[in-house]
């Protein structure tokens, strides 16, 4: 092999894998994590609501739902993504369960984004230890997880939720004749 | 010879009885609460930057060192700790990466470099200076005699 062969070779050999392996890189949101939980049973929890009232995964089964992790801090993120659960929630509130669990984040501060941004009126749980957002493979607010009614995590957003994601999401564990 | 025999025998024994005391220690078991803190080395921690959980304060840091402590507390494993977490967060948890062909990686791009180091330079010796090649260019052979024949002049 001559040596302007071996040039020519060894300008592909290691420019392309070094651009593919920095594109590769820059292209991809480090907090973007792929959740093991897609396919399998949803973990089990037990927690109260704002309210005080108990509650668990037990509650829930037997149809679909939508566990968001969200907080009062977490701007604008969750801020933005409010108004999609909300119009979610209202329009498939009648086959689809949804709950959102405080991420490090107290009820009073809660309390406060919901009345500034407004309650949708379904239930938010507390998660004081975090015990929960670790089940979930949690890695920052605002992630949503979407549970079919046979409790197997279908689809997983992590970010805020926009209008398509939530249709694309939804359609994961909806019935396909009530979609 | 014989005079010096007990003291090479005193430092044998000295080597010895040192060398079994360092296996000794090094061998025991580790303790809950040192396997505990080794584990949470390992891990990530989820809401921080490059942190493992044994360095983070932060809430889920602190519920993931509790559920370590729990865990080891009831009689799991290492792997057994390690699973428990993988099987939440995926491989992206262990900070150290588990599959042993991306320890090799590295390796592997030396060898290559080095290996084509050494054929680029074998061959460039191989082929020695390019004899057909010309040592000047038309234009600056033209240079050349006209210098010289100026200063012939």
């Amino acid at each position: 092999m001559s040596l302007r062969t071996l040039r020519w070779l060894l300008v592909p050999l290691l420019v392309v894998p070094i651009t593919w392996l920095l594109l590769a890189g820059f292209g991809h949101d480090p907090r973007v994590v792929a959740s093991p939980l897609i396919g399998r049973p949803a973990p089990a929890w037990e927690t109260v609501t704002m309210a005080g009232e108990p509650i668990g995964s037990d509650d829930l089964a037997g149809r679909p739902y939508i566990v968001n992790f969200w907080a009062s801090w977490c701007l604008p993120a969750c801020v933005d993504e409010h108004p999609v659960l909300a119009a979610a929630h209202e329009a498939h509130g009648d086959r689809v369960t949804m709950v959102g669990i405080l991420f490090d984040d107290t009820p009073h501060d809660a309390r406060r984004f919901l009345d500034r941004y407004g309650d949708a009126g379904y239930p938010h749980l507390l998660d004081d230890r975090g015990a929960i957002s670790i089940d979930f493979g949690v890695v920052g607010p605002p992630e949503t997880f979407f549970v079919d009614a046979d409790g197997i995590v279908r689809a997983k957003q992590t970010g805020p939720l926009e209008p398509q994601g939530m249709d694309e999401h939804l359609a994961t564990i909806l019935p396909r004749a009530s979609r | 010879m014989r005079r010096w025999l007990p003291v090479v025998a005193l430092g044998v024994l000295v080597a010895v009885v040192g060398l079994a005391t360092t296996l000794a220690l090094g061998a025991a078991a580790p303790s809950a609460t040192e396997r505990s803190e080794s584990l949470g080395a390992e891990l990530r921690c989820p809401d921080c930057q490059g942190l493992s959980v044994a360095d983070s304060p932060t809430r889920s840091a602190r519920e993931i060192r509790r559920q370590i402590d729990e865990l080891v507390a009831g009689g799991a494993d290492d792997e057994a700790v390690r699973a428990h977490f993988v099987a939440r967060y995926g491989e992206w948890i262990r900070l150290a990466p588990s599959a042993p062909a991306v320890w090799v990686i590295p390796f592997v791009v030396v060898v290559v470099g080095v290996a084509a180091l050494v054929v680029g330079l074998a061959a460039r010796r191989r082929a020695g200076p390019d004899a057909t090649a010309p040592i000047l260019t038309p234009e600056e052979r033209h240079r050349v005699r006209d210098e010289a024949e100026a200063l012939d002049a």
